[in-house]
Formats: C-alpha cells, sequence, structure tokens
C-alpha cells in the first residue's frame, strides 16, 4: 500500500518525458541569443519572472490552500528591501538579493502568525490588507522611500568579471535562469519532502491531518513564510532589472496580484511547472495584441471565471495529451 | 498641535455625525458582505463592483432624468437585486455543483474574476471620467452649535431606514425565517422543505442590492467611477472582520464604529496616513480578538 502509494506520488522518467524536458530548456537557454532580438529577450524575462511568481503562488494555493491575496506587497517587500539597503546604505545588490527574501520572509512570517490559526479566508484577506498598508505606508514615507516619485535603483554590480550593465539583456535573463533553476529545485524538494505531505495533507482535509496529529499550523506557517521568502528573492531581482519602483496598483497592488494569481490557475494548482507555461501563453498573447488595454484585464477575469467553473485543473488538465 | 480641540465639544460631535454617515456606508455594506458570507458562504470580493453599479444607477436617475434621489436610491437597489441573482445564477451556481472542499477559495476567486470583469469593462464602456451629483438635498440645519445638512442627515436616516426594513423582513417574514434557517445549516433547512437554491439566489440579490444602495447613497462623497468600489470594499472587509465574519449585527455596530474612527483619523492624520490606519486596526483586531469584536460567543474561527 505504501508502496504503491510513494511509486503513484512520483512521476515516471521515461526516455521520451525526458528529452522533451531537456528540449524544453535548451528552447528556454537558446532562443533568447539566437533570436538576438532585445524586445524578445525582455518579453522571455517577463514571462520566466511571472511564470516563477506564479509558480510560488501555486505552492501556496495548489499545495496547501493558501490563499495571498497581498501577494503583489510581498514582491514589493523584497524589490524595496534590497533596493532601499543598496540606495541607502551602499549594501550589495548581490546581498540584496538576500535582503529582499529575509524581509517578506518576515512580512510572511507575521502575516501567517496572526492568521494560520484561524480557519478561512482571513490570511486571504489580511494580507490583502497588510500589503495595502506596506504599499501606503511606501508611498507615504516620501523622504526614504522617494514614494511616487519613483525610486532609481542601481543595476547589479559585476560578478566573475560578468558585466551586469543595464543594457545586458541577455545577463539579467541568464541570471534570471540560474535564480529560476534554484527557486524551483527548493520546491520541488520541499514539496517530495515529508513537509510536502503534510501540505497536501492540508490542503485536501484539513480537519483529517489535524486529527492524524498532523500541526497545520505549523505546516501551513512553514509553507507561508518560505514561499514568501522566495518571492522576495525574485522581487529583488525585479528591482535591480526594472531600475525604478514606483507604488502604483499597476506594479505592486491588486491589478498585479490578479495577474500571478491567473497565471497560477491557468497552470493548474498543484502542478509547479504548469505557472511557466501560463506565463509564455498569457504573457505572448498580451505581448502580441498590445492594443488590447482594458480587454486584457477583462480577459484575465474571464479566465479566472472560466476555470473555476469549466478547467479546475488549468493547463495541468492537458497533461495526459503532452506528456 | 494643540491636542485641547479634542476636547472641543462642537468639534467632537461634528466629527461623531462625519463619522456616522461614513459608517452608514460601512454598514450597509458590511451587511451585504455578511449576509452573502452567511447564506452561500462565499466570501465575496465583486461587492465594490456592486457598490460601483450603484453609483452609476444614482448617477443615471438624479444626474440624467433629474429625479428625486429617493428614486435613484430605489432604482440601484432593484437593479442590483435583479444583477446579483443573475450572478448567482449564472456563475455562482455552477460553481457550487463543482466545487465540493474548495468551495471558500475557489468562490472568493470566481468573485476576484468578476471584479476584474465588472471594473474593465465598466472602464471600456463610460471610461474614466467621473460622474458625481454635487448635491442631492441642497440646505443645512444648525443645531446645538454644529451645522447638518439635509444630504448628511437623509444618508444617514435612509440607511437606518433599510436596516430596520431588512432587520423586520428577515426576524418576521417566512421568507426572512428561510433565510436564517438555511443560514443556519442548509441541510436541515432543506429536509424541512426550504428550497435552498431560491434562498442562495435571493440572498446574493439582498446582498448585492444593499451595496448598490449603499453606493447610490453615498455618491456626492464617492461619484461614479469604474474603480470606485476599491477603497468601500477595502473598508467593508475591514468591518466584517472587526465586526466578525457573517455576524450581521457586529457588521453594523464595526461599520459605525469604523466611520467615527476614520472622522476622527481624517482630522489628525495626513490624508495618506490614514490609508495605513485601517489594515492597522485589523491586524490588531486579528492578534487580540480574532472572533471580532462583537461576537458573543468564545469559539474562535
Amino acid at each position: 500500500m505504501n508502496r504503491a502509494l510513494a511509486t503513484a506520488a512520483r512521476p515516471v522518467w521515461t526516455p521520451m518525458r525526458l528529452f522533451k524536458v531537456l528540449a524544453l530548456l535548451l528552447l528556454l537557454v537558446l532562443v533568447p541569443p539566437f533570436a538576438d532580438n532585445p524586445y524578445l529577450t525582455t518579453i522571455f524575462i517577463s514571462a520566466v519572472m511571472f511564470g516563477l511568481f506564479g509558480a510560488i503562488y501555486d505552492l501556496m494555493i495548489g499545495y496547501c490552500g493558501l490563499i495571498n491575496f497581498g501577494y503583489a506587497g510581498f514582491i514589493a517587500a523584497g524589490a524595496y528591501a534590497s533596493a532601499l539597503a543598496a540606495f541607502h546604505y551602499g549594501i550589495s545588490p548581490w546581498l540584496g538579493l538576500l535582503i529582499g527574501g529575509a524581509a517578506a520572509a518576515l512580512l510572511g512570517l507575521f502575516t501567517g502568525l496572526i492568521t494560520l490559526r484561524l480557519r478561512g479566508l482571513y490570511l486571504g484577506l489580511t494580507t490583502w490588507f497588510v500589503a495595502e498598508a506596506l504599499r501606503f505606508t511606501i508611498s507615504n514615507a516620501d523622504s526614504y522611500t522617494r514614494g511616487v516619485r519613483g525610486l532609481a535603483v542601481d543595476p547589479f554590480p559585476d560578478l566573475f568579471g560578468i558585466s551586469f550593465a543595464r543594457g545586458n539583456l541577455l545577463t539579467y535573463y541568464y541570471l534570471l535562469l540560474v535564480l529560476g533553476a534554484l527557486i524551483m529545485l527548493a520546491m520541488y524538494l520541499l514539496v517530495r519532502s515529508k513537509a510536502g505531505l503534510a501540505f497536501k495533507a492540508i490542503r485536501e482535509d484539513e480537519l483529517a491531518a489535524q486529527s492524524l496529529a498532523v500541526d497545520t499550523t505549523r505546516y501551513k506557517l512553514l509553507n507561508f513564510t518560505v514561499a514568501s521568502f522566495l518571492t522576495g528573492v525574485l522581487g529583488a531581482y525585479y528591482a535591480h532589472y526594472l531600475g525604478i519602483l514606483t507604488p502604483t496598483p499597476e506594479e505592486f497592488g491588486v491589478p498585479r496580484t490578479v495577474e500571478i494569481l491567473t497565471i497560477a490557475y491557468v497552470g493548474g494548482r498543484g502542478s509547479l511547472w504548469g505557472a511557466l507555461f501560463a506565463a509564455f501563453l498569457l504573457i505572448g498573447f498580451q505581448e502580441y495584441f498590445r492594443e488590447l488595454e482594458a480587454w486584457r484585464l477583462v480577459l484575465y477575469g474571464l479566465l479566472l471565471i472560466g476555470i473555476m467553473l469549466f478547467a479546475p485543473k488549468g493547463l495541468a488538465g492537458l497533461r495526459k495529451h503532452f506528456w | 498641535m494643540d491636542w485641547s480641540i479634542l476636547l472641543d465639544p462642537l468639534i467632537l460631535s461634528e466629527l461623531v455625525f462625519q463619522g456616522l454617515v461614513r459608517g452608514s456606508m460601512y454598514a450597509l455594506m458590511g451587511i451585504g458582505l455578511s449576509l452573502i458570507f452567511g447564506i452561500l458562504g462565499i466570501v465575496n470580493f465583486a461587492h465594490g463592483e456592486q457598490f460601483m453599479i450603484g453609483t452609476y444607477c444614482m448617477y443615471f436617475v438624479a444626474a440624467v432624468l433629474g429625479l428625486p434621489f429617493i428614486a435613484g436610491i430605489l432604482f440601484a437597489g432593484v437593479v442590483l437585486f435583479f444583477v446579483g441573482m443573475a450572478i448567482e445564477r449564472g456563475l455562482v451556481e455552477p460553481l457550487r455543483r463543482r466545487a465540493g472542499r474548495d468551495w471558500l477559495v475557489d468562490s472568493f476567486v470566481l468573485t476576484i474574476g468578476l471584479m476584474v470583469v465588472l471594473q474593465n469593462l465598466a472602464q471600456i464602456v463610460f471610461g474614466t471620467r467621473r460622474r458625481g451629483v454635487t448635491t442631492l438635498l441642497p440646505g443645512s440645519f444648525e443645531i446645538a452649535g454644529i451645522t447638518i445638512t439635509y444630504e448628511r442627515l437623509a444618508i444617514f436616516l435612509t440607511a437606518l431606514a433599510v436596516v430596520g426594513l431588512l432587520f423586520l423582513f428577515i426576524r418576521f417574514t417566512a421568507l426572512g425565517k428561510a433565510i436564517r434557517a438555511t443560514a443556519q445549516h442548509a441541510e436541515a433547512a432543506q429536509t424541512l422543505g426550504i428550497d435552498i437554491a431560491r434562498i442562495y439566489t435571493i440572498g446574493f440579490g439582498l446582498g448585492a442590492a444593499l451595496a448598490g444602495i449603499a453606493g447610490a447613497l453615498l455618491i456626492s462623497i464617492f461619484p461614479a467611477f469604474p474603480t470606485v468600489g476599491y477603497q468601500p470594499v477595502l473598508k467593508s472587509f475591514a468591518v466584517v472582520i472587526i465586526g466578525g465574519l457573517g455576524n450581521i449585527p457586529g457588521a453594523i455596530a464595526a461599520g459605525y464604529l469604523l466611520g467615527v474612527v476614520e472622522a476622527y483619523a481624517i482630522f489628525l492624520l495626513s490624508a495618506g496616513w490614514q490609508a495605513v490606519l485601517t489594515p492597522l486596526l485589523i491586524v490588531l483586531v486579528l492578534i487580540f480578538r480574532p472572533q471580532g469584536l462583537f461576537t458573543v460567543q468564545g469559539e474562535r474561527p
């Protein structure tokens, strides 16, 4: 019984499947340098970054049923922590990646501590309040964060003789791929561990998990804090890649959260990798139809509703046809 | 700053009255949210967009047709009642048949999708221009030294009347009793012959109507524009957390409380920092009294 469960939970690495994974990875690594088109590279950076945000989101919602409706605020925490450390105290952005992660993890730990012992949607609502409080604090603490005037952020300094000047899009792209590989590996190991089993038990039936002596609050807190940390690291990368931070709703408010939430849901809950495919689809689509403007968000909303009603598994539901 | 002005009875009562006017909106919105949560178990994120449709209804009736404001209130209430029932039948009902255990999160995400769609459709149809009605009822009177405009008084009294009527409806009519039974235990209500699908639809319609009435009432403060619902929905979620999720009397009390606290905050703090105050309040409530300030039973949510 146990063995059957264990094998069912692990993907089978047939040669064909290995080949598909390698082909996709090669495409990811090789398309930007061969296309040699800065516009395409920025789209690839956006797609990979949002795909990673979506995957981290999926770690919370798909594996533990935790909804973070202030997600953009957690990105802001990471981005601003690293940017402010560099701006005011001259701390290297390389260290800033960890500072951003730590700032967001602290925010996650705090929000988690006060809400995760409660049932229902307290987490979703409170993260939203906390994120909005953070965003308004950033715009109000004008003298420290430069508020809505925008905070200029330095690029990463050179490392091992590689130049990270802002124009070097490909360097930034490969840095993102390295960060992304580490983030995906960390999440993969986490969901394959004993903690991962506890996450799934909580998602399936929290009460039953509790009655089997799973300390649900502790595991939820672990999941949420780890996800917040990874979000903060990526947020710090975002700050130094983008070069300017402003606390607008589009950048760090509800619209941004909805974008990432949609990517996670379109990718398919509990799939981790699905979000990356969804991000390429959605971001590619919106870049192709630039004149959409307000229709773009209508489309995101309709997608969310459609996924909820007709395709709860998202793209991951197509897996049996292509995988 | 000279803190003694806080003790000035004139300013004190002026601020309390301002707070009660704001609180009227929060109470109406909060009751709507609590009603929908209590009956259907949905945390309705599109509540602010129902408020927004209410503001457009009022603009249409008062500014375009030039009818008195009471007609606008009725119109907004009726329109939103049907909009709410349509949402329940068209979107919520199909989801209920599918979602099962994931209901709470899935229905929340469904309403997020609905919020995004309604907000951006409004932007496409109406544009971002703010359409306000500056004064619904001109004139004012003075009582014990403080000036009260007729309009503010009308907002306050209308909200009280709506809350009162709703209370009577839920307490004494057969339909109201069926609603309470469904909210308490849906399966048991069903075995007693209550058509719970119908109650769900009516419940969502009622909640939406309350949001629409709130939007229509407050048009002089919140003019009609696509994202007008954002602040009201943020505040009304604060109200239901402070009052206790699903607790209607709690939502009323918390609504007026938050209104008065905010009136003081506006007076004392600069504009930007008030926006930080409500979230802080929520965090404090969640740390010290997560079941809400006005919940009598000791059970933790």
